[in-house]
């Protein structure tokens, strides 16, 4: 139904195009630009990132290299004198670190194609890991594929239905799904601080740390690679490569995809089609949390299963917002976040554990990588700079301007 | 309500006018329901809440009837929280209550208040002329950062105050320049500075003093001691001995309400931000108006940070503000873009949160919880349960000039 | 009124791509008098007040303001030289006082800071007694009627020393009381000593209130007259005539049974105000009925309420004989009603869809585009294939994005769309809007095509000859109603005078 309008308001032309969505700005940027956008995105943010290093005495080239390294990128083709124990360490701590990463982009995107922001990622991702560690520690008379998948099943269920309440909210009352999805960020945050804190519910036996117990060994999820214990990666990565394929399998070949992509690119031409907007907006959501939820279950079922999880790891906790780059660079396409992901993973740990700090300190990285994820996302927002920069190479041709009612 | 002669509509208003107020006094009851029960009157009798909060709640039952919706439900929620919480006080034992509200609570809620007044005040103006800054965390985080850096280098707190203004009014530059300029998406640009000011008071915060503490004898803001005040019983631990900057903060409330609602300057910052193209046909110029508010929000937030490092704790650590933007981004929305309102929100939040610190002495888990209030209540009023928060019009939204 | 000119146009010309919007126009206006700009929707009348008001700058010509000839880079320009508009669309902020919306910009201080409320309702009460032009200055914007409202755009001009007025359709958006009350109000503008341009595309009131009549064909200035001796049908006749472009070759119609039916429909537009105001009619198996008027008579809501898009009032919807209570867009859609909407790029199309995507927009979820959810794209493809043949849409193949077409191939996907349903009733507004005459010849071929396959076929147009030469039945539609009903081979010039609200045909109509 058309929503009603102030007196004094301007109606629109007629003449003039739909108002342009999130969605249908990226996709005009992906058709303008296709690989070459998000590339040069991202030399831009890795150029300003080496200025600053060499602003600061580093020599960003040594860094970089470095920071490859500690990604593990030298295991492909044992490039250094390094021992190949070392650099797969790396490498699989960096797999590891993808499998999040794609899921929690793969949660911002999907809304995204639904023209919504998801900003609640990390929220639905804490909310997914309380859950797994509940199942995980208290159903432990489960046998072993039973109780991972329980947990696993519950945790998606539980950061969908955190990202529904922000759908429900925008389809009923029209609440704008940014600000509900960082109110329910925080209360997530917040929830899972009291959880595994000081005489919370999920707390694990030692009482004077604020930390969960340890998951019940029927509750882990299987590795396929290295060592639990010491770092490796699970199968969760074939199931975070799988959640790539339902993406684009949703929206491309499930009516519910196309309804979400014509919600996302032209409500009004949706709602014409006989489409409900409304309910669209609670499933984008909702499926959008499932990706977030099923990345926090597995986490905390997978790598923090041996050590658990403490109140001071949740406020640490970033990764959910890590995936608004991912998604953002990826330009919200299934083989985009894939890479992405990939991209991400890799400077995260690179940048973390694996630097060695003869040439730069790791502290000092972590933060680069938080700036070069500011610099993506900020010049993903302005696409237009990019569009403008790079049209004005090839041929200077302003916009013409719609033709006005007469 | 589109035709109405004007005595109508005035004796129309006059009677809002007066349910108004009704609404404030529900209001008012709903927290005296609650007050009975604490230190200093600590009324052990569960009757006295029950019947001050039913007061507050028949107020406004009466003001909804009347009219003005968003207040009376208000009233109607502070009424039963009243009862609710004033019956528990009545629970607790004397001592618990003795130990938790004490005179310094009042003190304590307003040394959190002070960052998210400072955030919330700066977010208005922002949005007020229609520019959205989810970026007031950022902005934040550099004022706290190089505010104690400019502290160490020059050795004033006054400098180092103002170099911290500067530094937010620098992130506040680039998000006008993306926003207002490039007409880029105002959410995308604001999450990604937030990034960024992490980033990059992080990176220098261990390049220059990594990571161990800026120093031990860094300037610091000064309290303000009142000396009548201070020795009162009451009012004095609660109000004698409040930083200068809590003073500024208080100070600024009024002074933003008159530039913005009584003001030339303020009229056109609001026409901007409702209905850009009808100030750009009287000649305002909306891409100014725009950068200068937004570059006002950059300073005011940082002041907010510079609050918590060169005044409050005297030292940085990483992500110092953590999440303290939010709330005042929370506390904005909850006082429907009003600097009264928004005080009170942030008083509101202050409140819980020097709550929540005190708590562990009685229940350390609950308090956690009470952390969370403050986005409970935002989330609650969003959602428009207690009537619908109204942005301005345009926010949010570029503007490209014909 | 003497006849020294406050303001000429001279030789005005505005391209924009692909028409011209004004053609070499002179114009002038005399000191306090009421000069009317008259023409039909897309005739260049706004156009030309625009680049008078710094909001377009002319192509060629020259502007001259007391003789001195000016260039305007902005609406500030025009305000300084004392040219004030009041736009059809008001430029008001609804949520900030009357007094606020006028002395925006130009406050009255003290200590050069703050606001005088005071002084601003005080010059406020000044002008209005002036002028003539009550408002309450404490008012909200938002809480007083639209009159109001006009007044205080009126006010926010004169507050600004405005000695030329320009009115943009100004009784587009009042009841007939206002327009009264507005004519009051002008003619005591001039009695002060401003001049006026009123621009309308109403004859009965520019013969009323106007001193010079000034008519615009299709960017070109017709004549200037005096209003002594102006007649309705002169006027007419120099707005509307034109060679009928397209005749359609069209045998006669057969209509069978009523397959819609509309009875006393109500329908509040957008700003709760009645749009549609008790409309009846049924269309038969078979035929075309034409409803013609001028934009902004009701009809966009009219659509709207038939197609499921907008919620009526009151009144009644039949289908087929199936009474569809409060249906929406599916419903509507399920109970046989195709529409052609009258903006294919914002309502008929997803833009970035492809063309099969496209095709599939009603259809997606059913066999056998889909089944139990699952998508088949390569089936949308094929019908998509087949349909592209059959209706000829030209500039891409089924993977093709909707966006790369030419407008009118667009128009012809979503025709191509909705006939291919086989709806038993088609809803076709503004159908040719934009097209080349190549892609209105086709849709108007297909649309005599299509009413001989025995469906009932809606046709609302703003453009006259379409209807005239598509139409077996012609509706004519004014301030929300059905003024007139006519059967093929009514002369123009009659219906032009319907639709411009000069004629009315006998109230009690039995619309068949």
């Amino acid at each position: 139904m058309t929503e009603p309008v102030a007196p004094g308001t301007p109606p629109e032309p007629l003449e003039a195009a739909p108002p342009e969505t999130v969605a249908a700005r990226f996709e005009a940027l992906q058709r303008a630009g296709g690989l070459l956008v998000p590339v040069v995105t991202l030399l831009m943010a890795f150029l300003i990132a080496g200025l600053i290093l060499w602003a600061t005495g580093y020599d960003p080239i040594t860094v970089f290299w470095d920071i490859g390294k500690g990604a593990g990128l030298n295991w492909f083709g044992h490039l250094t004198t390094d021992t190949g124990q070392a650099s797969a360490y790396n490498f699989t701590q960096t797999l590891l670190g993808t499998t999040t990463l794609i899921l929690t982009g793969l949660a911002v995107a999907f809304a995204f194609r639904c023209g919504l922001f998801n900003i609640g990622g990390q929220g639905q991702y804490l909310v997914g890991l309380i859950v797994a560690n509940w199942v995980g520690v208290s159903m432990v008379h489960l046998t072993r594929p039973a109780h991972v998948l329980i947990g696993v099943l519950l945790a998606t269920l539980a950061g969908a239905a955190w990202a529904g309440i922000a759908g429900f909210l925008k389809a009923t009352t029209g609440a704008h799904e940014v600000v509900t999805t960082i109110m329910l960020n925080w209360i997530a945050v917040y929830l899972g601080a009291w959880a595994f804190g000081q005489g919370g519910p999920l707390q694990g036996p030692a009482k004077s740390s604020p930390i969960s117990a340890t998951i019940a060994p029927s509750g882990t999820i299987p590795y396929f690679w290295g060592d639990p214990t010491t770092g490796g990666v699970h199968i969760g990565f074939f199931v975070a490569i799988g959640a790539l394929v339902v993406f684009w399998a949703m929206l491309n070949r499930t009516t519910l995809g196309y309804e979400v992509r014509a919600v996302g690119f032209n409500p009004e031409a949706a709602a014409y089609g006989g489409i409900s907007v409304r309910k669209n907006y609670i499933r984008a959501m909702a499926i959008s949390g499932a990706f977030a939820g099923l990345a926090g279950g597995m986490d905390m079922l997978g790598p923090f299963a041996p050590i658990g999880f403490g109140s001071l790891d949740v406020y640490a906790s970033s990764i959910g917002f890590l995936g608004i780059a991912v998604a953002l660079l990826g330009r919200n396409t299934a083989v985009g976040v894939g890479l992405a992901g990939l991209l991400f993973g890799g400077l995260l740990f690179g940048t973390g554990h694996g630097l060695s700090s003869n040439v730069i300190q790791p502290q000092l990285t972590g933060n680069l990588t938080l700036i070069i994820q500011g610099l993506v996302v900020l010049f993903v927002g302005a696409d237009i700079l990019i569009l403008y920069l790079w049209n004005a190479r090839r041929k200077l041709r302003p916009g013409r301007k719609a033709e006005p009612a007469a | 309500m589109t035709t109405l002669t004007p005595s109508a509509e005035r004796m129309w208003r006059s009677r809002l006018a007066d349910v108004r107020t009704l609404g404030y006094v529900g209001i008012g009851l709903g927290v005296l329901a609650f007050w009975l029960a604490i230190p200093p009157f600590t009324i052990r009798s569960p009757l006295a809440p029950i019947l001050v909060g039913l007061l507050a709640a028949l107020a406004g039952v009466w003001t909804v009837s009347s009219g003005a919706r968003r207040l009376g439900w208000g009233a109607i929620a502070a009424g039963v929280l009243g009862i609710a919480l004033g019956v528990l006080a009545t629970y607790s034992s004397t001592g618990h209550l003795d130990q938790v509200f004490t005179a310094a609570l009042i003190a304590q809620m307003l040394a959190f208040a002070t960052p998210l007044t400072f955030g919330a005040l700066g977010g208005m103006f922002s949005e007020r002329s229609g520019v959205v800054n989810i970026a007031l965390e950022g902005m934040m985080l550099m004022g706290a950062f190089f505010g104690i850096y400019g502290a160490d280098k020059t050795g004033s707190w006054f400098l180092g105050v103002v170099i911290g203004a500067l530094a937010g009014m620098l992130l506040a530059l680039v998000h006008a320049f993306f926003s207002i300029t490039l007409r880029a998406d105002q959410i995308v640009c604001g999450m990604a500075l937030n990034f960024l000011a992490l980033g990059i008071t992080g990176y220098f915060f261990f390049q220059l003093y990594h990571g161990a503490n800026i120093g031990t004898n860094i300037s610091t803001v000064p309290n303000v001691s009142i000396p009548w005040v201070r020795d009162q019983r009451f009012i004095g631990p609660a109000l004698g001995d409040l930083n200068l900057l809590t003073w500024v903060a208080l100070a600024l409330v009024p002074i933003s309400y008159m530039v913005v609602f009584k003001t030339a300057i303020g009229l056109r910052i609001r026409a901007c931000g409702e209905h850009p193209r009808a100030a750009d046909t009287v000649g305002i110029d909306v891409y100014a108006v725009r950068y200068a508010s937004v570059l006002v929000s950059g300073a005011l937030a940082a002041l907010g940070g510079a609050f918590l490092s060169v005044a409050l704790i005297g030292r940085f650590n990483e992500n110092m503000t953590a999440g303290r933007g939010f709330i005042a981004l929370a506390a904005l929305i909850f006082g429907n873009w009003r600097p009264f309102g928004a005080f009170g929100a942030a008083c509101l939040f202050g409140f819980s949160t020097a709550l929540a610190y005190q708590l562990p002495a009685y229940s350390s888990s609950a308090a956690v919880l009470f952390l969370a209030l403050p986005y409970v209540l935002t989330l609650v009023a969003v959602a428009g349960v207690i009537g619908r928060t109204t942005p301005p019009a345009a926010d949010g939204r570029p503007y490209k000039k014909q | 009124m003497d006849d020294s000119a406050v303001l000429e146009l001279r030789g005005i010309t505005k391209r924009f791509p692909g028409i011209v919007a004004d053609d070499h126009v002179d114009f002038d206006l005399r000191r306090g008098e009421v000069h009317a700009l008259l023409g039909e929707n897309g005739a260049g009348k706004s156009t030309l007040m625009n680049m008078l008001y710094g909001l377009y700058k002319p192509d060629e010509g020259e502007i001259l303001v007391d003789g001195k000839e000016v260039t305007f880079h902005s609406a500030k320009d025009a305000i300084e030289q004392g040219i004030g508009m009041v736009h059809q669309h008001f430029m008001l902020i609804p949520v900030m006082t009357v007094k606020e919306n006028i002395v925006l910009a130009n406050e009255p201080t003290r200590f050069g800071v703050l606001l005088d409320e005071n002084a601003a309702a005080e010059r406020v009460r000044h002008l209005s007694s002036q002028f003539g032009l009550a408002v309450d200055p404490d008012a909200k914007v938002e809480r007083i009627s639209v009159g109001q409202q006009q007044r205080v755009e009126i006010l926010k001009a004169l507050y600004r020393g405005a000695e030329i007025l320009i009115l943009d359709e100004p009784t587009a958006v009042l009841t007939p009381q206002e327009a009264g009350e507005l004519f009051a109000i002008v003619n005591s503008l001039k009695a002060e000593g401003k001049s006026i341009i009123f621009i309308s595309h109403k004859l009965n009131e520019v013969l009323e209130i106007a001193d010079r009549i000034t008519v615009l064909r299709r960017g070109k200035k017709i004549d200037t007259v005096p209003r002594a001796g102006a007649t309705e049908e002169a006027l007419a006749k120099m707005m509307v005539g034109r060679e009928v472009l397209l005749q359609v070759e069209k045998p006669p119609a057969s209509p069978g049974d009523p397959v819609l039916e509309v009875e006393d429909l109500e329908v509040l537009d957008s700003r709760g105000l009645p749009a549609v105001r008790g409309v009846s009619f049924k269309v038969h198996a078979g035929e075309i009925v034409g409803i013609a008027g001028v934009d902004g008579n009701g009809q966009t809501e009219l659509v709207e309420a038939i197609t499921g898009l907008r919620r009526a009032q009151a009144g009644k919807i039949t289908v087929a004989g199936r009474e569809l209570e409060h249906a929406g867009t599916r419903e509507m859609l399920d109970a046989g009603v195709g529409h052609i909407p009258e903006d294919r790029q914002r309502r008929g199309l997803v833009l970035e869809f492809t063309i099969a995507e496209n095709v599939a927009l009603h259809d997606y979820g059913e066999p056998p585009d889909s089944k139990w959810g699952w998508l088949f794209p390569r089936r949308l493809v094929d019908r998509a294939r087949r349909l592209i043949k059959e209706f000829d849409v030209r500039g891409g193949g089924p993977l093709t994005l909707a966006s790369a077409l030419s407008g009118g191939n667009q128009q012809k996907l979503v025709v191509a769309r909705e006939v291919a349903r086989d709806p038993s009733a088609l809803v076709a507004a503004q159908p040719t809007r934009g097209l080349d005459v190549g892609a209105i010849e086709y849709v108007h071929r297909r649309l005599v095509t299509e009413r001989d396959e025995s469906r009932a076929i809606l046709l609302v147009s703003l453009e006259l000859d379409e209807v005239l030469s598509l139409a077996d039945r012609i509706l004519v539609m004014y301030e929300g109603r059905i003024v007139a009903e006519h059967a093929v081979g009514v002369g123009e010039e009659e219906i032009g005078l319907e639709m411009l609200g000069a004629r009315k045909q006998k109230d009690e109509e039995t619309v068949a």
